[in-house]
């Protein structure tokens, strides 16, 4: 049942709902809530949970939700039940090397095809001023190298990719 | 106040910047009745500063950066548009001697400082020398350049704590804090090699280190016929890496007596040096001893709260005396009342080391009512990148006193809705509602010092109910989900409640 999940603050919060004839119940842990959420105009919706209501600002993108409320700001990202299951599956999350922050790539020491090894320096990025440097973490062979010197990109995005040892 | 100008020798004024600071000087330019042009990468084509500006010209660069540093293609602009004068803003060419050059060798007026006086103040080591010769208070210090073979050796009869900076340096950058002389060779070498990764010079000095330091600065004005005078101090202590997040003034530390002499000591620097337009003297404060630290020939991020608690505008006084005209003032016609606030609002995450974030700007809604202003230069629907700094707006209250500045802030930063990127717009109102900072006893260390107020706070069991049902409702894939139940059991005619 609680195949749904929101990630708020770095952890990872089980949640389900279900309709009821009037509105919706929330189920977190061993609580059922009844809530409802109705967009009051353009900025507010208006939310109820067990009965009280509370003014509450809304925008989604993709699986990001943001809500302003009480005078504070704050973003859940939803985790897909099938995301969920194919991470697990796949267990190799290490495939994928991110940014750990925006910033620009100041040299790339490896290139496609390049066999490294755990803790070998892949490239050396430049954030706020301050450099970084990228290691590998498992063995592997370099599948893609998503950007160039000089490049800029976002917290996240996916510098380059390892792929198993042939 | 009157600027008994009749015609401006230039009618349009060229912005050589971006953001929030492109859009606060157009408003001046265009309300003075003059027009305004703006530079901008293509990255910023949609940007505020690009769509109220008269002309708005293109520029490349191989970074978007790149394009705002590229001083021989903004005065190639400047020339094709018509534009007689060219507002650097801050950042970017402001500080720029090479640029202001080019802009007079063009016939442009450059909205700053001579070209000489930025030399001056623009290392360190000269600036400091000067003030130090013209009679004003500087740290007790060792330079290196003075004889490198005795560096060491007039370092050490400074005494403890002493600081050991790059003089080449900015941005707190290379800085050694020495507080056992047996240490002092070591952090030598360690200053000496950040210095030379970060600005490719490993020249040092070191000068006596101030324990608890509060950041005090000076807003000064002086016009080409020789007048000067200050505006007043600002404190700029609350800082996070080196950098100001928190502005206000008058400061909380200092008493009339301390405030008029500090003020005085900036003013007399500024007339030692023949400076003219908008400038800043900076001083490190603290026991009651004050010491000049540098001159920033620009106009500052936070002159908002100084145009709040004078009346002027900084803008228009920066373009009359490019124009050429006096002052017009006197020191003692010019007032200071109430109590102003910056806060800066930066694409930023406290809880992650105050890292840069980026995304799309979902929802904007900037606070407004009595006492609140806010420069900004984003919009709805525009995007947050990692092509820039991370400085999005300014959020500047001004009451009658403190207590009523800092409850008005923290009114408007409850209400300062921007959705689609994370801020630090909650840390704001956490520093602004902390003990210390209420009590005005702050120094820049203070946010190392209290790690926590950075961190996210644990949130309540019913604040997080309430965020997991808005957060399931508007999830589409959920409701959706949920509502497809209900039909089946309603078309079954088997709802049971």
């Amino acid at each position: 049942m609680y195949n749904n999940a929101f990630v708020l603050n770095d952890e990872e919060l089980n949640v389900a709902i279900s309709r009821t004839k009037n509105g919706y119940l929330l189920y977190i842990g061993d609580d059922v809530l009844p809530i409802n959420l109705h967009k009051e105009n353009d900025d507010f919706s208006i939310l109820t949970v067990l009965g009280k209501r509370q003014a509450v600002m809304l925008a989604v993108h993709g699986d990001d939700v943001h809500i302003h409320m009480g005078g504070e700001t704050y973003l859940l990202k939803y985790r897909n039940p099938l995301d969920r299951l194919a991470a697990k599956s796949r267990g190799a999350a290490d495939d994928f090397i991110r940014a750990p922050m925006p910033g620009s790539i100041v040299s790339l020491n490896i290139a496609i095809g390049e066999a490294v090894s755990a803790g070998q320096t892949l490239l050396i990025m430049e954030s706020m001023k301050m450099e970084s440097t990228i290691l590998a973490p498992r063995d592997g062979v370099v599948a893609t190298v998503n950007f160039e010197k000089g490049q800029t990109f976002d917290r996240n995005a996916v510098l380059l990719t390892l792929e198993e040892k042939a | 106040m009157e600027d008994g100008i009749n015609s401006w020798p230039f009618d349009y004024v060229l912005v050589a910047n971006r953001g929030e600071i492109a859009v606060r000087i157009l408003k001046t330019v265009k309300g003075l009745g003059l027009k305004g042009a703006v530079v901008y990468h293509a990255v910023d084509a949609q940007s505020v500063a690009a769509q109220m500006a008269d002309v708005a010209v293109e520029i490349e660069g191989t970074t978007p950066v790149a394009a705002y540093l590229d001083a021989e293609q903004i005065v190639a602009v400047a020339l094709s548009v018509g534009a007689g004068a060219i507002h650097p803003g801050y950042g970017f060419l402001s500080e720029n001697s090479g640029f202001a050059r080019a802009c007079v060798q063009a016939g442009i007026v450059f909205v700053g400082p001579t070209p000489e006086v930025i030399d001056l103040m623009g290392d360190k080591v000269t600036a400091r020398a000067f003030v130090s010769n013209a009679g004003f208070p500087v740290a007790p210090s060792a330079i290196e350049d003075d004889d490198p073979a005795t560096f060491v050796e007039r370092a050490r009869a400074v005494g403890v704590p002493l600081l050991i900076k790059p003089a080449a340096g900015g941005g707190g950058k290379g800085m050694r804090v020495v507080r056992d002389l047996a240490l002092l060779e070591v952090e030598i070498e360690r200053a000496r090699s950040e210095g030379k990764r970060y600005f490719g010079d490993g020249r040092l000095y070191a000068e006596r280190y101030v324990e608890n330091p509060r950041h005090i600065e000076v807003q000064i004005l002086g016009d080409a016929h020789g007048n000067v005078v200050h505006l007043f101090e600002r404190e700029c202590s609350v800082q996070r890496r080196f950098q100001k997040i928190i502005e206000e003034t008058p400061s909380p530390a200092l008493t009339p007596q301390l405030r008029q002499k500090i003020c005085q000591t900036a003013a007399g620097i500024a007339r030692s040096a023949g400076y003219q337009n908008a400038g800043t003297v900076e001083f490190v404060y603290g026991s009651g001893e004050f010491y000049f630290l540098e001159v920033n020939t620009r106009l500052q991020v936070e002159h908002a709260i100084t145009e709040k608690i004078t009346g002027f505008d900084l803008v228009h006084e920066q373009l009359r005396i490019a124009a050429g005209q006096p002052l017009g003032y006197q020191q003692s016609q010019i007032k200071a009342q109430g109590h102003a606030i910056e806060m800066r609002i930066y694409a930023e995450d406290p809880a992650q080391g105050f890292t840069p974030t980026t995304g799309p700007i979902l929802k904007l809604r900037e606070p407004t009512g009595d006492g609140i202003r806010v420069d900004s230069g984003i919009a709805e629907g525009l995007a947050i990148t990692a092509n820039f700094d991370p400085m999005l707006a300014k959020l500047i209250v001004y009451g009658a006193d403190r207590n009523q500045a800092m409850a008005l802030a923290d009114k408007a930063l409850g209400d300062y809705v921007l959705l689609g990127s994370k801020t630090n717009i909650s840390f704001l109102r956490r520093v602004m509602n902390h003990a210390a900072f209420k009590s005005g006893d702050v120094h820049t260390g203070f946010l190392d010092a209290n790690p926590q107020i950075a961190a996210n706070p644990a949130l309540t069991k019913n604040t997080l109910e309430k965020l997991l049902a808005a957060a399931s409702l508007a999830t589409r894939s959920m409701r959706d989900e949920a509502d497809a139940v209900l039909d089946i059991h309603a078309a079954m005619g088997a709802w049971r409640n």
